[in-house]
C-alpha cells in the first residue's frame, strides 16, 4: 500500500481497489457496500469504490475473509481516476 | 424441550459418519500436546475443516476436552468470563462457581482479579484437560485478548488451550514459538492433498471419478475442503460429469460461488426458499424457522432433518437435534443471495420483516439478546429500545453492555438527536461501564431533543422521568470528580423529577446525595439519606443496593461512635452479600476491623482487616480504597507491638501511594507515620513531618513528645471547638483524649481527671477501649485515680483490666528508655534536688541545704517524678541512673 496516501489518517474518504483471487459476478456489488465488481484476466476480481475510512476498509476486508476469498492486494486509487465500469460476462454461454 | 443457548455454545461437534482420515494431523496435535506446549493454534481461512479436525481429535483424545464456540457477543468481558467458567465446569463441577455469582450480580467487571482467582481454582483441578475456543476470530475486544494472553502466560500445568480461528490472534505467538510452547496447524496442513481429495470424492461422497478428473478438480480447488464438499454435492447425481468438470476447471469463477448455484438449484423450491430465508439466523431450530417463514405448517423441523441427513451445510449444535446452525461459509453465501433476492424484489417480504419475525420469536422465548440483535438488523430502533428496557431486569444486566453501546454508537446522529431516551441510555450505560467521555454531550443532546419535543408544553410523566434520569447521570459524573455541590443539586433534581416507580434510579440518587453530604462532612444529612436509601432498597428487593446503602449507613454510625449499631449493620450487610463478597464490601470489613480494634479484640480486627484488603485489591488499581486498609493494618501492628513490621509495611504503602499519585491519601499516611516515628522515639523526624501537613492531632502528639503540653493544648482547643460544632463525635473523642494527656503533662492533674471523666462518659456507650489503652501508662495512671474515686466504676474497671492484661505487651514495646526520650529535661534546680535525693537526703534536709521552703521541695519532687514517669523516690533514683542523669 502506498504509505503517503494511506497516511491521510483514519477519517478520510478514499477510493480503494481490493483484488481477490477468483471471479465474482456483479451481483456481489451490494454485498460489498456498493463497490463496483469487475473481473480481470488471469482470474482475479477487482472491487473498486470509495471507502469512508480505515474502519470501513477493515469491515470490507472482513467480509472478504469471511467468504474465504483469497486476498491478493489492497491499493488506494487517486480520487480523480475514472472507475472501471465494464462488466465482463459471467459465463460465456 | 428447547435446549438452552449455553448448551449449544458448549457442545462438542459430533463427527459425521464418513470422513476423510486425517491421521497425520491428529498425530501432530497429540505430539504437541504431550511435548508440553501451552497453546495449539489452528489458523486458516473459512472452509478448511478446522472444526472437523478438532472434533475428530476430541473423539479420539484421552484427555477430557471442553469446548466453547465463540460469537460476537462474547466480546463483552462479563459474558466471556461466564461462558469460560461454564466450559470449565464441564471438566470440574464447582470451579469458579463463586465467581459466577459475582459476575451475575455486577453490572460490569474488571477481568484481571477474576481471572487470577479463576486460575487459582483451575490449579486445583487434578486431571489434565483441554479447552477449545472455536471461532476465535470473532473476538475483537482488547479486554478479551489481554485476558487470554494473561491466561496463557499463567497457564496451570494441567490445562491446555486450543484456539481455532480464521486469522492469527493477537497473542504473543512468536514468543510461544520460540519457547516451543506453540503447536500450529495452518492452511497448508489442513488442505486435502491429492490422496485425501481422492478419498473424499470417491469413497466418502461415492462419486466414481477417474484419477485424471480428481487431479484436475484438486488443482482447481487447491484442496480447499469447502470447495471439494460443494463440488461433490453439485456432482452428485449429475448426468454429464465430464462436461461439468470441463466447464468447472476451465473457468476462473470463485469456486464456491459458482458451485452453490448448482447445489441450490437441485433443491426443490420450498427448500431453496427455506435456506435463503433462514440464513439470516445464527442459530436455527424448527419452531423458529416456522415463525420466520410465517408458515402455519410446522415443516421447519422436517426440513432441518432433511438437510442434516443430506449433509447440506447444516451443523447440529446439540444431541437432541433441536438447534442447528449453517456452516459459516455457506451461511455467508446464502445471505448474499438472499440479500440480492430481496433487493431485486423477488421476495414477498422485505429483509427487515424477516428480522422482525425472528426478533419477536426470540423475545417470546426470553432470548432477549438475540431478540435485540435482530431488531437492530431490522433497523427497528423502537423495537430495539423496547427490548433494552425489558421487563424487570433491563437487558444490560445480562452482560450485553458492549452490544448495546456499540449499537448506540452506530446510530446516525439524526436518530439519536430525535430520541432523547436513547441519548440518556447511552449516557447511563457509558457511566456503568466506567466511561465518562462523551456523556455530558449526550445528556445535552437529550435535553435539546426534549425541549424540541415539548414545544413549551408541560412534560408528561415519562418525560419527567427522563429529565430525572439526566440529572441522576450528572450527579454520577460529579461523583467521579468528587464534587459534592453538583452531586447534591443534581440528585435533588433527579428525585424531584424521577417517577416514583423508578426505584432503582431513586435509590441511586438518594445514595449519591448521602455520599455528597458525607464528603462535605455533614454527617446528620448523610445519615438521613442513607437511612432512606436502606429503607427503599429493602422495600424494592434490590439486594445489591441494600448492601451498599447499609454499608454506607454503618460507616456513619461508626463515625457517630455508635459502635454496637454499626457492627449490627455491617454484619447484616455481609450476610446479605453471602459467600461471594464483592469489592465494595471491603468497607464493611474495614468498618468491622476498626470497631473490633477499638474493642480490643485484636484477632477479629486483624481477620476483618485482611479480608478488607483482599477485597479492596479487586478494584481497579486506580482506586485508592486499599490504602485505607493498609494504613489500618499498620496501626494494628503497632498496637500489637510490632513496630518494625508496621514501619516496613507503611513504607510499602507510601511507595504505592506516590506511584499512583493518590494525593488525597497522603495526609492520612503521614498521620500513621507520625505514630510510628513517635513510638520509635524519632521525635525530630515526626516534628518535621507534621510541618508538612495539616494534621492538628498529630502535631499535638509531637508537642507532647517534645514536652510542650501548653503548645499541644493551643493546637487542640480550636480543633475541639470545630468538632463540636460539626458534630464529628469520633474526632471530638480523639481530641479530648489528647487534651487529657496534655493537662496531665502540664501538671494540671485535677483538670485532667475531670476531662477524662467527661471523655469516658462520652465513650462508654460505644465501649471504646483502645482509645485509652493506646495512650499507655500515663492514661493508666489517671484511670487508676478515677477508680479510686469511684467514677464510672464498671467502665473504668474494664479499661484497667485491659491495661493490666496488656501491661506485658506494653512493657515489650520499646518504651522511651533512652536519654533523648525524656519528655522534658530537668531544670537545673530539679537536677540539684535529684542529686540530693539520690544521696539519701530527706525532703526536710533538702529544703535546708538549698534554702528553699519544704513545699517548694515537694513541688520540685512532683515535677521530677512526672518527668521521669515514676511514683517514688527509689524509682526516681533507679530511673535517673538508667538515664544517666546523675
Amino acid at each position: 500500500m502506498n504509505i503517503e496516501q494511506a497516511s491521510l489518517g483514519p477519517v478520510s474518504t478514499m477510493v480503494y481497489r481490493i483484488k481477490i483471487k477468483g471471479h465474482l459476478g456483479p451481483q456481489w456489488a451490494e454485498w460489498f457496500e456498493s463497490m463496483v465488481v469487475t473481473q480481470e484476466e488471469g482470474g482475479c476480481t477487482l472491487l473498486t469504490g470509495p471507502v469512508a475510512d480505515q474502519a470501513a476498509l477493515h469491515g470490507l476486508l472482513k467480509k472478504v475473509r469471511d467468504l474465504g476469498l483469497p486476498l491478493v492486494s489492497v491499493t488506494p486509487a487517486p480520487l480523480n481516476e475514472p472507475h472501471q465500469k465494464c462488466f465482463i460476462k459471467e459465463k460465456e454461454e | 424441550m428447547l435446549s438452552s443457548l449455553l448448551t449449544t455454545k458448549l457442545f462438542i461437534p459430533s463427527l459425521r459418519q464418513k470422513i476423510v482420515n486425517r491421521r497425520r494431523l491428529i498425530e501432530k496435535l497429540n505430539d504437541g500436546l504431550f511435548s508440553g506446549s501451552r497453546l495449539t493454534l489452528i489458523s486458516a481461512s473459512a472452509g478448511f475443516g478446522k472444526t472437523t479436525v478438532l472434533s475428530e481429535w476430541a473423539a479420539d483424545c484421552d484427555r477430557p476436552i471442553t469446548w466453547l464456540s465463540l460469537d460476537e457477543g462474547d466480546n463483552d468481558p462479563s459474558r466471556f468470563l461466564r461462558y469460560l467458567i461454564a466450559a470449565l465446569q464441564k471438566v470440574s463441577e464447582n470451579v469458579g462457581s463463586g465467581l459466577l455469582s459475582v459476575l451475575q450480580t455486577q453490572e460490569s467487571s474488571s477481568i484481571e482479579p477474576i481471572l487470577t482467582a479463576l486460575l487459582n481454582e483451575i490449579t486445583g483441578i487434578p486431571d489434565n484437560f483441554i479447552l477449545v475456543l472455536d471461532d476465535y476470530h470473532l473476538i475483537e475486544a482488547k479486554a478479551i485478548e489481554d485476558a487470554l494472553a494473561f491466561l496463557i502466560e499463567h497457564l496451570p500445568p494441567s490445562m491446555h488451550i486450543v484456539i481455532a480461528t480464521r486469522e492469527d490472534p493477537n497473542l504473543p505467538l512468536s514468543l510461544l514459538r520460540g519457547r516451543s510452547q506453540l503447536t500450529e496447524l495452518r492452511g497448508t496442513d489442513l488442505r486435502f492433498g491429492p490422496s485425501e481429495s481422492a478419498e473424499f470424492l470417491n469413497e466418502v461422497m461415492c462419486l466414481k471419478l477417474s484419477a485424471g478428473d480428481i487431479a484436475a478438480l484438486e488443482t482447481r480447488t487447491e484442496g480447499w475442503i469447502a470447495g471439494l464438499q460443494l463440488l461433490a454435492l453439485s456432482m452428485d447425481g449429475h448426468q454429464d460429469t465430464a462436461s461439468f468438470i470441463k466447464s468447472f476447471t476451465g473457468s476462473h469463477h470463485f469456486v464456491i460461488d459458482y458451485l452453490i448455484e448448482e447445489v441450490l438449484h437441485k433443491q426443490c423450491d420450498v427448500v431453496q426458499a427455506f435456506l435463503l430465508r433462514t440464513s439470516i439466523l445464527d442459530r436455527i431450530c424448527g419452531p423458529l424457522c416456522d415463525a420466520i417463514l410465517g408458515s402455519s405448517s410446522s415443516s421447519g423441523q422436517e426440513i432441518l432433518e432433511y438437510l442434516d441427513r443430506a449433509n447440506l451445510f447444516i451443523v447440529p449444535l446439540d444431541n437432541e437435534r433441536c438447534w442447528y446452525r449453517y456452516h459459516h461459509l455457506f451461511a455467508e453465501l446464502l445471505r448474499q443471495r438472499f440479500l440480492q433476492s430481496c433487493s431485486s424484489g423477488n421476495e414477498a417480504e422485505g429483509l427487515s420483516e424477516y428480522h422482525i419475525r425472528a426478533s419477536r420469536w426470540f423475545e417470546v422465548h426470553d432470548l432477549k439478546i438475540e431478540a435485540f440483535q435482530h431488531a437492530v438488523e431490522a433497523k427497528d430502533v423502537d423495537r430495539a429500545e423496547r427490548i433494552i428496557e425489558g421487563k424487570g431486569l433491563p437487558l444490560h444486566f445480562r452482560g450485553a453492555i458492549v452490544l448495546i453501546l456499540d449499537w448506540l454508537k452506530s446510530l446516525p446522529a439524526t436518530v439519536m438527536n430525535s430520541k432523547p431516551s436513547l441519548c440518556v441510555r447511552y449516557a447511563t450505560l457509558s457511566l456503568v461501564s466506567g466511561q465518562t467521555t462523551g456523556v455530558e454531550e449526550k445528556l445535552q443532546t437529550a435535553e435539546a431533543a426534549l425541549k424540541a419535543q415539548l414545544k413549551g408544553n408541560e412534560p408528561d410523566n415519562d418525560t419527567r422521568d427522563l429529565i430525572g434520569q439526566i440529572a441522576a447521570a450528572r450527579a454520577t459524573l460529579a461523583l467521579t470528580r468528587y464534587e459534592p455541590e453538583p452531586m447534591i443539586t443534581q440528585s435533588n433534581r433527579a428525585l424531584a423529577y424521577l417517577n416514583p416507580d423508578n426505584l432503582l434510579a431513586r435509590i441511586r440518587a438518594i445514595w449519591t446525595l448521602g455520599f455528597a453530604y458525607q464528603v462535605q462532612g455533614d454527617r446528620p444529612a448523610a445519615r438521613k439519606a442513607y437511612v432512606e436509601a436502606v429503607e427503599l432498597s429493602r422495600g424494592s428487593g434490590h439486594i445489591r443496593f441494600l448492601i451498599v446503602a447499609s454499608i454506607s449507613l454503618g460507616a456513619i454510625e461508626a463515625l457517630d461512635n455508635h459502635l454496637y449499631q454499626a457492627v449490627e449493620v455491617f454484619k447484616n450487610a455481609l450476610e446479605l452479600a453471602g459467600d461471594h463478597p464483592q469489592p465494595f464490601e471491603n468497607e464493611a470489613h474495614l468498618g468491622l476491623a476498626r470497631i473490633y480494634y477499638e474493642w480490643n479484640d485484636l484477632e477479629a480486627s486483624e481477620k476483618h482487616g485482611q479480608k478488607s484488603l483482599q477485597l479492596a485489591r479487586q478494584f481497579d488499581p486506580s482506586i485508592d480504597r486499599y490504602v485505607f486498609c493498609e494504613l489500618f493494618l499498620s496501626r494494628l501492628k503497632l498496637a500489637l507491638g510490632d513496630t518494625g513490621a508496621a514501619a516496613a509495611d507503611l513504607a510499602e504503602t507510601e511507595k504505592s501511594v506516590l506511584h499512583h499519585s493518590f494525593v488525597h491519601r497522603v495526609p492520612e499516611l503521614a498521620a500513621v507515620q507520625v505514630l510510628i516515628l513517635l513510638r520509635q522515639g524519632e521525635v525530630k523526624a515526626a516534628s518535621l513531618l507534621v510541618e508538612k501537613h495539616e494534621l492538628p492531632l498529630s502535631r499535638a502528639r509531637v508537642y507532647l513528645a517534645q514536652g510542650a503540653p501548653a503548645e499541644a493544648l493551643d493546637v487542640l482547643a480550636p480543633v475541639y471547638k470545630t468538632m463540636v460544632e460539626r458534630g464529628w463525635k469520633d474526632e471530638q473523642l480523639k481530641v479530648m483524649v489528647l487534651q487529657v494527656l496534655a493537662l496531665q503533662a502540664q501538671g494540671d492533674k485535677e483538670e485532667a481527671l475531670l476531662l477524662l471523666a467527661s471523655t469516658l462518659a462520652l465513650a462508654e456507650p460505644g465501649g471504646f477501649i483502645r482509645l485509652f489503652l493506646d495512650e499507655g501508662l500515663p492514661m493508666g495512671e489517671l484511670l487508676s485515680k478515677l477508680e479510686l474515686r469511684g467514677i464510672l466504676s464498671s467502665y473504668v474497671n474494664k479499661l484497667l483490666t485491659a491495661f493490666n492484661a496488656g501491661e506485658q505487651k506494653l512493657e515489650k514495646t520499646p518504651k522511651l528508655s533512652s536519654a533523648q526520650a525524656l519528655f522534658e529535661p530537668l531544670s537545673p534546680r530539679e537536677s540539684e534536688v535529684l542529686q540530693l535525693i539520690a544521696q539519701g537526703f530527706s525532703n526536710h534536709q533538702i529544703s535546708e541545704r538549698l534554702f528553699i521552703a519544704l513545699d517548694t521541695v515537694k513541688g520540685h519532687n512532683r515535677k521530677i517524678f512526672d518527668k521521669l514517669q515514676v511514683h517514688k523516690r527509689t524509682e526516681a533514683v533507679a530511673r535517673a541512673h538508667k538515664l544517666d542523669l546523675l
